[in-house]
């Protein structure tokens, strides 16, 4: 009994699993009966193989007929066996023509080894080329074909499948892309262009660029900005205050200000001092830039900055130039006034030395009168070079023959704590000047050479030869070309900058009241100007000083004339027209031709004297002043006088007597008597005219 | 929701594979069918496996598929499999040893 319940309910769990199972096996057949499954699977030597029933395969099927690819299947040799519509449409065939036939017509002759390629190599892989089909509407299509071999039956003749992409549109786009490239690329070029051609102008005119983001405080600049700066790396971290640094000390709170005032007023320019990081030169720099607004908020400011500091000097010097060329002309005006009065002085002296009883006393006063006169007539001719109104007696000259001849002279004005060196020059220069100016220059030179020399020195003398370049030739107010240089340099105190400035203006001096008269280097500087030259100066306070006279070189000539005559008073008869506009000076020189011996006439103006002469009085000598207001000044009263009365000889006077090269044009030997002038000088030179006419 | 960690089934838990082929229409019905049965039945305590035949058939032998849609109770035993489209829920629900429930019911742990 026992038993049976274990068996038999052994039996009955066997039984229950049995009748699930026959279950399952009938809901089974009964589902593949009613078509409720879309595959059967069967197991084979070659594993397991699924098989899909009839219309399973429907949606791959609408897949590959709607996709927007072109798909065939193809046999070994290129057949077409199936293609969907897509792909009839691409090669522009009807369907049911391509079916059997190679899709080779479609490939053009050059890609044809290329696409059996495809279809014979790689075999078992998918495999895709770029080619392009030759459409039978005569289009021309470029597409991607892709490759894949079709699985199947050993006996089964091999398939290939292929999906045919339609290129064309992604063609137009790449062409589109590289045409919108290109043009991107053309405008960048441009753009280059542009930039570049900025940046040479900007490096011709030696600019630097600079650009000043406000809102992050980061400054950008060019290669020239550095360089102006003589940051040669250019490694500063790039901020506002980078700027300021720069600058020097006195000038960095103006140049924030003027930032700051920036930021407002749209703008900034100013010229202030940098000192250069390289060479810790003090530089002069331009700064202009403009403030650019980010919605009324100033951004950047951005501009150009350039080094001025040469112009700088090129004006320093004009305005010198400008100021000495002032001084020249007032001093002139003086000096022609003062010969008056040291012609009245001196005529008054000589009338009253005939008329005075020759006592002991009075003769030495007269003779210290006399004295002071010709002193005052030496000044006055000093300032007369200074102003370049002092006439030049231009000869051809060798320097170095001058300066031989002149040593002992130097010699003894220096005196002897002094050493006089005169370096030889290679060779003989000549130029066209004034040779007792320029002695007087090299002894004025001298003698300032001493005075800064008190405990004794070296005086250098020494000739060179220098060609000025179109630039140092403007900034030295001459002409290019070669220039005669004559150095005197001494060992002495040396001057600064700011006496260096000053030192060819009149009356300047440095010395002792007393001791000089301010007018030697003026006489020095209006010599070389006179004679087409100029003068430098190079001095350190403690190492000396060093002047530079430049005087144009010319080619040598043979001989040069000797001047010497031994004045002695001629007496002489006849009628002389005095016109002088100063009352004094007429009648002191009315007085001297009377005491000669010659009748005088009176005229005030030049046009009274052409009156006079006009009616036919006579007269044997006109005497008249050049310079004279009213309308008719001596050279016109010379001109007119030729006109209708040449046979009258004429002497001039003058006490300013450049006018002697206006007068070129007139005739040979016209005289001109330099006042102040004695009754000596004043009989010799009515004499020699009245001569030279009869 | 889909539990992956198969390897250690939690009491109660169940562990179904589903074999189709692709995306036939019985298939894609087929696996519409077994989510909703899921969702309504066995939320929380179940793992579905999706098996496409096409791609791997060799996953057919273990289990002897022999035609597709066919779903398969792995656990808990005894092991079933229910063959088609699964439309007819009583059936499906048989099959899974699982009382049919009204929809909107609560379903206890």
């Amino acid at each position: 009994m026992s038993q049976i319940p274990e068996f038999s309910s052994l039996d009955y769990s066997q039984l229950i699993e049995l009748q699930d199972r026959l279950r399952e096996a009938e809901e089974t057949l009964e589902a593949i009966r009613n078509g409720e499954v879309d595959a059967v699977v069967v197991g084979g030597p070659s594993g397991q193989q699924v098989y899909t029933l009839e219309n399973a395969d429907r949606p791959y099927r609408v897949l590959i007929e709607q996709m927007q690819e072109g798909a065939v299947t193809l046999s070994e040799d290129g057949v077409v066996l199936y293609c969907n519509q897509r792909f009839a449409t691409l090669v522009g065939a009807d369907r049911s023509t391509l079916i059997g036939e190679s899709i080779e017509r479609f490939i053009g002759d050059k890609e044809l080894y290329a696409f059996r390629r495809l279809l014979t190599l790689n075999r078992g892989f998918g495999r895709s080329a770029e080619l392009t089909l030759q459409a039978s509407n005569g289009l021309v299509v470029p597409v991607n074909i892709s490759i894949a071999d079709l699985e199947g039956e050993d006996q089964m003749p091999k398939v290939l499948c292929g999906v045919v992409t339609d290129l064309t549109r992604s063609r137009e786009r790449s062409h589109e892309l590289a045409a919108a490239n290109l043009k991107l690329a053309s405008e960048i070029d441009e753009r280059r262009r542009v930039e570049d051609s900025l940046q040479l102008a900007l490096d011709a005119a030696e600019m630097g660029h600079w650009d000043l983001d406000l809102l992050n405080d980061k400054l950008s600049r060019s290669a020239r900005y550095d360089q102006i700066f003589g940051d040669a790396a250019g490694g500063v971290s790039g901020q506002l205050e980078t700027i300021f640094s720069s600058f020097v000390p006195e000038d960095r709170a103006a140049v924030k200000d003027d930032f700051l005032r920036a930021k407002s007023a749209g703008s900034v320019e100013f010229e202030r001092r940098i000192r250069r990081l390289n060479d810790g030169a003090i530089r002069w720099v331009q700064v202009k830039g403009r403030t650019f607004y980010v919605d009324g908020i100033p951004g950047r400011i951005s501009g150009v900055i350039s080094d001025v500091t040469e112009r700088r000097q090129v004006e320093e010097q004009l305005r010198q130039s400008q100021k000495m060329e002032a001084i020249g002309q007032l001093t002139g005006g003086i000096a022609h006034d003062f010969n008056n009065l040291l012609m009245v002085i001196g005529g008054s002296l000589d009338m009253l030395d005939q008329r005075v009883t020759k006592e002991e006393k009075v003769t030495r006063y007269l003779a210290a009168a006399r004295h002071a006169v010709e002193r005052g007539a030496t000044l006055n001719q000093q300032l007369l070079a200074f102003s370049r109104r002092q006439d030049l007696r231009a000869e051809t000259l060798c320097i170095d023959d001058l300066i031989r001849t002149f040593a002992n002279l130097l010699d003894r004005a220096v005196g002897e704590a002094v050493t006089v060196k005169i370096q030889d020059a290679p060779e003989l220069w000549c130029c066209r000047t004034d040779a007792h100016q320029l002695e007087t220059a090299i002894l004025n030179l001298a003698i300032n050479a001493r005075d800064a020399m008190p405990q004794g020195g070296t005086l250098t003398l020494k000739t060179s030869v220098r060609k000025l370049s179109a630039q140092a030739a403007v900034v030295n107010g001459a002409n290019a070309g070669d220039y005669v240089v004559v150095s005197v340099a001494d060992t002495g105190v040396g001057m600064t900058p700011d006496v260096v400035d000053r030192v060819f203006e009149p009356f300047f001096t440095t010395k002792e009241v007393g001791k000089g008269t301010g007018l030697g280097l003026s006489q020095v500087y209006g010599f070389a100007r006179q004679s087409g030259g100029f003068v430098t100066i190079e001095s350190n306070p403690g190492t000396g000083t060093t002047v530079h006279i430049h005087l144009p070189q010319t080619a040598p000539v043979e001989t040069t004339e000797a001047v010497g005559d031994t004045p002695v008073e001629v007496r002489g008869k006849g009628t002389v027209l005095v016109v002088e506009d100063d009352n004094d000076v007429r009648a002191i020189a009315s007085s001297l031709l009377e005491n000669l011996g010659y009748s005088v006439v009176e005229a005030e103006t030049g046009s009274d004297a052409m009156k006079l002469i006009d009616r036919g009085e006579r007269i044997d000598l006109v005497f008249t002043d050049v310079i004279m207001p009213g309308e008719m000044n001596g050279i016109d009263l010379v001109r007119a006088m030729k006109v209708k009365h040449a046979e009258i000889p004429v002497l001039l006077t003058s006490g300013y007597t450049a006018q002697r090269i206006a007068m070129a044009e007139m005739a040979e030997g016209l005289q001109l008597l330099r006042k102040p002038y004695t009754q000596v000088d004043l009989s010799l030179a009515v004499r020699r005219v009245m001569n030279e006419q009869v | 929701m889909i539990d992956h960690d198969d390897t250690k089934p939690s009491q109660g838990q169940y562990k179904l594979r589903l074999f189709i082929t692709g995306s036939t229409p019985r298939s894609a019905r087929a696996i519409e069918n077994m989510r909703r049965i899921c969702a309504e039945n066995l939320e929380g305590r179940y793992d579905l496996e999706v098996v496409d035949v096409y791609q791997d058939p060799e996953a057919t032998k273990d289990l002897q598929i022999i035609a597709t849609p066919t779903l398969v109770k792995i656990l808990p035993e005894p092991l079933r499999r229910i063959i088609g489209d699964l439309s007819d829920r009583e059936r499906v629900l048989a099959g899974l040893d699982i009382a049919p429930l009204d929809k909107g019911d609560l379903e206890q742990p």
